[in-house]
């Protein structure tokens, strides 16, 4: 009798709580939607959906009870600020057309009442859907665009949570820099070889930029065009630069391109390090045992569950629900929706004002995130995420083993890279 | 220095070869019925899928493969022309154009929705590896794939002119009229080299899909260079698609290596555009 | 001309008034977009139509002209502070002097050759807009926030005003393309497309025929492509100068019917909607179903009414009659 009455009575409370929410901007039905933006449809489907569920892992995490995970609200139901509320995502496809980012984010505002979004992939895609939120006046967490000028933009109600292109070149020429000092190798010379879209034409600009600051001289400064149906000429140019490192800044299509190429004219610097297309679910699966040995940016790895076990339950979630492991791509969209969830609950309401000032000053401890961060606190100016850094994977026996920073590493980078002919 | 330029005229050569067997079958339907098969990209994807498969559910090798992307190419030509493209051949110019836009969009996505849109490579195909010869280092299955070109386009030349079905599909491409007051019944000739140009193309993808990856777009930029090479050897014309595709292969790959990569595609269109300046009928054309 | 009949006369206005109507009536921004976007590809459809349906010269490359309109104004207005109405007008005067050029080595290429000309010219503007650091290559441009204002071309706090601009656009348009189709030029034109010997025979001057046509299509959609600026507020050679956009405004022309004024607008009416609803009720799932119920459609509607569909309702009338 005790049990029941005490459960009517904390039902009536959360009635009550709910009915004096109602008018603070929440629900009847205590949903808070969420919009979620990406291409869904087109050449990079499959990277779209694969940062959807990322985000998906992430609302069913808020939503449901998960005593012995240390996220932002994963041991409570829902929001417990806003009587329980949950997060529902409201997703659309943007076929990854910078016009679509902007009318979709337009009509899951005005048409699905979204309070806030997540989300988009390609920075062109998130600029105009970012704008189109601006307007609005609606909260915008990205955690999985990485062009630095999205947060150049003075945006007020834009945060990003992850890093960005600059971030990531810096910290693979410290990692350069760090394998010298530590392994007593010698690096001088470096080829810079990028796909001309915005994506690596502004890795390739920092790389030009960074390098002689490091001390390294840019031997090879290639752009090419990522749709190209053979890359002979760019590998043939390589080889003539004879750079001691290659970095490289390519879509999948282009990375196993270039895997292939590499193998087949033999090209055989001491090291090649990689951003995005070589850590592509798809890459792999592709290239095989060609892939071995690449070292690739990254936010996320598997193996961070050495250090860290709650990497280890997320991806066992996931597996679940999924059938597959967690890639890169899901756990970099994984982490808007907590973001957004503890600013709202925080701000109690969602208010767009008062959650954009929540957000300011959101300060999510190292240990809630999936990444070997300090946390996530935003800068006030730009609202980027200053705790936000990169690893670096390396492909051993086919597998991503983290091997930088060297006190997250999970193994030895092996370098300099074996010659094609010296390789099974 | 000269060790690179030779090893760029062979894999030059090698990509055109590919090119040009993937243009041949382009310009046979564009010859005998004028219209441009904006699905022979698409068509592409199913041969390598077709070989894909065929290798991952029932390990046959892309080698063996080869007739069996052929024949099923063929019915798939067959049966687009019957129930779609025939429908068109009496409209205006441009409704067989949008048409096989349609079947593009339509294939290309029918491809998302039965394998998705993840990319595959066949693993160990029986052909991989290359030669090393001195400084010049030949990929076998480029190689072979470039003999089987040029095997596939000289058989394709003697069908031509040799048998009563490659006379008659020839007197069509010449002029139809006529050839219908000579009792050549042209909508059979219609059907019968759609499906033969799918059919070539299909077997492009068998090739192709011995060193390429795979996935439902990868026709793109194949399917974009084949157009520009059957008009720069001439619409119709055989020899002309063949030596246009080596030459673009070639172009594209010197242009690449000794200008600037992220530009050869630039110069391949740009050199389309000069030669039909200078000759609007292209190579080979009449 | 025949003149239109009373009936016609209150048919074509109470369409024009619930255009004008729209965007007041219709709640949420999603629908006005939509419209947007139909008009924006109607004008480009009735541009395309001034060379592909009267000249028979089948362009594949509208994205070029498309982009450079994008680009000129864009450039004009972030570099040296130039109002975007003119920047407007060079950026259509640009594309036509583009037009131009590319018109003159290629006046004689016939059908076909023509059209992969076309793909060609615009694929090496793409490649290099792509790599030119003066428009900021592949980074694209972000247009500089201005105030709400006709004089600025930009309204942050409602879609309607983009509305009115872009159908007062294509209503200019249609009355080009009208105007050109009752005139001389379009009996040449028509000549042409009939015959090159018997319009060479009549003294037709074939070159500067096609030569006008080219640049007036140019300019329309250059037209096109300052206002998807001003309204998109962001351009990169990804979004105003592929392929797509090009397959896109011939599409467009070709289902409504080529060759007819009215045509492009209704072909926009149909495909712009089509491929927006099954993107927004389909393509979230991610299975390609959405593409592939577009793709279908235009298969059926181009197979079997080839004239398109206003060559279809105009067929059921005379019909009727």
């Amino acid at each position: 009798m005790h049990g029941k009455r005490s459960r009517n009575l904390s039902f009536a409370l959360a009635l009550l709580l709910s009915l004096s929410l109602t008018s603070a901007g929440v629900a009847a039905d205590q949903e808070i939607k969420i919009g979620a933006a990406y291409p869904l449809s087109g050449a990079i489907a499959s990277t779209g959906l694969d940062c959807l569920h990322g985000a998906e892992l992430a609302v069913d995490i808020i939503n449901g009870k998960y005593p012995d995970l240390n996220l932002p609200l994963a041991k409570s139901e829902g929001l417990p600020n806003l009587g329980g509320a949950k997060l529902k995502l409201v997703v659309a496809d943007t076929k990854g057309e910078p016009r679509n980012g902007q009318a979709e984010a337009e009509r899951l505002v005005t048409q699905e009442k979204v309070v806030a979004m997540i989300g988009a992939y390609q920075s062109s895609v998130t600029k105009t859907a970012s704008q189109a939120t601006e307007r609005l006046k609606i909260p915008y967490v990205c955690s999985d665009s990485s062009s630095p000028t999205l947060t150049e933009r003075g945006l007020k109600y834009f945060f990003r949570v992850s890093p960005h292109d600059a971030i990531f070149a810096r910290d693979q020429l410290q990692f350069l820099k760090d394998l010298e000092k530590a392994k007593g190798q010698k690096i001088t010379t470096i080829a810079a070889l990028y796909e001309n879209t915005e994506f690596g034409s502004n890795v390739g600009k920092q790389i030009l930029k960074l390098a002689p600051e490091f001390g390294y001289k840019v031997v090879a400064d290639i752009s090419y065009a990522a749709n190209a149906t053979d890359v002979t000429s760019e590998v043939g140019r390589l080889i003539n630069a004879k750079p001691d490192v290659l970095m490289h800044a390519s879509y999948i299509t282009d990375a196993i391109l270039f895997t292939k190429t590499y193998k087949e004219m033999g090209f055989n610097p001491k090291g090649i390090m990689t951003f995005a297309g070589y850590i592509e679910p798809g890459y792999l699966p592709a290239v095989k045992g060609d892939g071995n040995y690449m070292v690739v940016r990254s936010t996320f790895a598997l193996d961070l569950a050495k250090n860290k076990p709650l990497v280890a339950k997320v991806n066992a979630l996931f597996k679940k629900k999924y059938g597959i492991d967690m890639s890169e791509n899901a756990a970099r969209s994984f982490t808007a929706p907590f973001v957004l969830a503890d600013a709202i609950n925080r701000a109690k309401t969602t208010e767009a004002e008062a959650v954009v000032k929540a957000l300011l000053a959101t300060n999510i401890p190292g240990d809630q995130v999936i990444y070997p961060w300090k946390g996530i606190q935003f800068d006030p100016q730009s609202h980027q995420n200053i705790h936000a850094r990169g690893i670096l994977v390396q492909i051993q026996n086919q597998n991503y083993v983290t091997v930088w920073p060297f006190e997250s590493a999970a193994a030895d980078v092996i370098w300099p890279f074996p010659a094609w002919k010296t390789r099974k | 220095m000269s060790e690179q330029l030779l090893a760029q005229l062979i894999n030059g050569l090698l990509i055109g070869c590919m090119y040009s067997l993937i243009a041949v079958g382009l310009t046979m339907i564009w010859g005998v019925m004028n219209i441009v098969n904006f699905a022979h990209a698409d068509f592409l994807m199913i041969g390598m899928f077709t070989s894909f498969w065929l290798y991952t559910l029932y390990g046959v090798d892309p080698l063996l493969s080869i007739p069996v992307c052929g024949v099923l190419l063929f019915l798939l030509g067959w049966i687009i022309y019957k129930f779609v493209v025939s429908k068109v051949m009496t409209g205006p110019a441009l409704a067989q154009v949008v048409v096989t836009f349609g079947v593009s969009i339509f294939i290309a996505n029918a491809a998302v929705f039965l394998w998705s849109p993840d990319f595959r490579m066949i693993e160990k195909p029986l052909l991989q590896g290359s030669w090393i010869m001195g400084p010049v280092r030949l990929s076998i299955p480029k190689a072979v794939a470039s003999i089987g070109s040029i095997a596939i386009t000289l058989a394709l030349f003697l069908f031509l002119r040799k048998t009563k079905t490659g006379k008659a599909i020839l007197a069509v491409e010449m002029n139809r009229s006529s050839a219908l007051l000579m009792g050549i019944n042209t909508e059979r000739v219609n059907a019968l080299s759609f499906a033969i140009g799918s059919s070539l193309v299909g077997i492009a993808g068998a090739f192709l899909s011995m060193y390429y990856y795979i996935y439902p777009q990868v026709g793109g930029t194949f399917g974009l260079l084949s157009f520009c090479i059957v008009a720069l050897g001439g619409f119709g014309s055989i020899e002309g698609a063949f030596i246009a595709g080596i030459l673009i292969g070639i172009v594209q790959t010197l242009g690449g290596y000794y200008f600037d990569p992220a530009y050869k595609y630039a110069i391949v269109f740009a050199l389309y555009l000069v030669t039909v300046w200078i000759r609007p009928q292209g190579l080979m054309g009449w | 001309m025949k003149k239109p009949t009373v009936l016609q006369a209150v048919f074509y206005a109470a369409l024009l008034a619930a255009l004008l109507a729209f965007p007041l009536v219709v709640k949420g921004t999603f629908p006005t977009h939509v419209m947007i976007m139909v008009f924006l590809f109607a004008m480009m459809g009735v541009a395309w139509n001034i060379l592909g349906g009267y000249a028979a010269m089948f362009s594949f490359g509208q994205a070029a002209f498309f982009g450079i309109g994008a680009y000129t104004s864009t450039i004009l207005l972030m570099n040296y502070n130039v109002n975007p109405w003119i920047g407007l007008v060079a950026g259509g005067v640009l594309a036509a002097l583009m037009g131009a050029a590319i018109g003159i080595p290629c006046s004689n290429l016939r059908g076909h050759y023509f059209a992969i000309a076309s793909i060609a010219f615009a694929e090496i503007v793409r490649i290099h807009f792509n790599n030119w650091k003066f428009v900021a290559a592949a980074e694209g441009l972000s247009l500089p926030l201005l105030p709400d204002s006709l004089k600025n071309f930009m309204f942050h706090s409602s879609k309607a005003p983009y509305y009115y601009i872009i159908l007062v656009f294509l209503l200019l348009s249609v009355l080009i393309c009208w105007y050109i189709s009752t005139n001389r030029m379009g009996f040449y034109l028509r000549a042409i497309k009939e015959s090159h010997e018997l319009a060479k025979g009549m003294g037709i001057s074939f070159v500067r025929y096609r030569l006008y046509a080219i640049m007036i299509s140019a300019f329309l959609t250059a037209m096109a492509g300052t206002f998807y600026a001003q309204y998109i507020l962001y351009i990169d050679p990804e979004s105003v100068l592929i392929l797509p956009i090009s397959v896109q405004v011939v599409l467009v022309a070709m289902l409504g019917g080529a060759g007819t004024i009215i045509g492009p607008v209704i072909g926009a009416a149909i495909l712009l909607p089509l491929s927006e609803i099954t993107r927004v009720w389909l393509g979230y799932k991610g299975t390609g179903v959405d593409m592939m119920i577009y793709g279908a459609l235009i298969m059926v509607i181009s197979a079997y009414q080839p004239q398109g569909v206003w060559g279809y309702l105009t067929s059921i009338r005379r019909r009727a009659k």
